[in-house]
């Protein structure tokens, strides 16, 4: 059978990135590393970052005031880097879910279609 | 265990994100790769593959380089480019178009009229470019101080008859495929004259004004500029 490739254009898949991290650091502050982990996790392993997807990432959302990175020093353990949802973060996810519902609704409808 | 630090340094550095910024960085990943290789060893991998997992996280180091620049600079760079060019550059332009303007009202005293070869003219409006170095050195000294490098100094200068200058040639290029009515070599000579009125002589007294703001610490602004 022939391979199906599914190309997205670099706007929706950094729109869905974006979507992703803004999710799990609603759920509260994690490091760079828990946050690929959590998304892993939480999407099944179907949604994967690695170090060069996610830092970029992590580093434009902090410019632009949506997360904040602060170091900690956990009493025996590691340094890190742990990134919070700034205020401006939070106003940010709740417009963009709504945009990401509307755009897989359209995809069901389209793909409804399709199929009949 | 690697030194993932040291592997980051040497691979991701040098970065345009200021020196602090920079360890920031390279701690930060160093640690990402530091636990993405525990966590292969914890799962029963052995050193070695642990190693080469973390290590193709990254699959093109110059590419991860410029990304990140991007990313921490994004909004600097234009900003910066605003402040160190256009806003320079259209505060002079503004300028040197109102004094233009200025001297070109009928009670201010006549320009110079220089006649050339078949009705030809030149007006020269003297005081105009007796104006000009005051207006080059406004534009390359609000450069300077917004961070401009050398070229933002130059182009913050004389924008506004870089710009005439080019509307100029263009518009004998146009001339010379549309009307053909007009001898080449009689255009030929306007061009000239009104490349040397209009366009070198104004950017030339521009850019004498601008001399002393050209030097300076054009390197150390721009660092502290990308690092903001």
């Amino acid at each position: 059978m022939r391979d199906t490739v599914i190309r997205i254009g670099p706007q929706i898949k950094r729109g869905s990135a974006e979507l992703a991290i803004l999710s799990v650091l609603a759920e509260g502050p994690l490091h760079g590393y828990q946050i690929a982990k959590s998304i892993e996790r939480q999407t099944r392993g179907l949604l994967r970052f690695n170090l060069a997807s996610l830092y970029p990432l992590l580093y434009r959302m902090e410019k632009r005031g949506w997360v904040k990175g602060t170091w900690e020093d956990p009493p025996g353990g590691r340094r890190r880097r742990y990134y919070r949802l700034a205020p401006a973060g939070k106003r940010r996810l709740v417009p963009l879910r709504e945009e990401w519902a509307q755009f897989f609704q359209a995809l069901n409808r389209l793909a409804g279609v399709t199929h009949a | 265990m690697p030194d993932w630090r040291e592997i980051v340094r040497d691979r991701l550095t040098p970065l345009r994100v200021g020196e602090k910024r920079q360890e920031d960085i390279v701690a930060e990943l160093a640690g990402h790769l530091d636990e993405l290789y525990e966590d292969m060893v914890r799962q029963g991998r052995s050193e070695v593959e642990a190693v080469r997992f973390a290590s193709s996280s990254v699959a093109d180091w110059a590419e991860l380089r410029r990304e990140i620049q991007l990313a921490a600079n994004e909004g600097v760079i234009m900003n910066h480019r605003v402040k160190a060019l256009w806003l320079p550059g259209v505060w002079t332009s503004a300028l040197s178009m109102l004094l233009l303007r200025l001297f070109q009202i009928p009670w201010a005293p006549a320009p110079y009229v220089f006649w050339l070869r078949n009705g030809m003219a030149l007006v020269i409006y003297w005081r105009w470019l007796l104006c000009l170095p005051l207006i080059g050195a406004l534009g390359a000294y609000l450069s300077r101080r917004a961070g401009g490098k050398l070229l933002d100094r130059v182009l913050a200068a004389s924008l506004h008859i870089l710009g005439l200058t080019c509307v100029l040639v263009l518009g004998f290029c146009i001339g010379l495929v549309l009307d053909f009515r007009v001898p080449l070599s009689l255009r030929l000579v306007g061009i000239a004259v009104y490349l040397l009125g209009w366009g070198i002589t104004p950017c030339f007294l521009l850019l004498l004004g601008a001399l002393p703001f050209l030097r300076g610490d054009a390197a150390e602004s721009g660092q502290v500029a990308a690092s903001q």
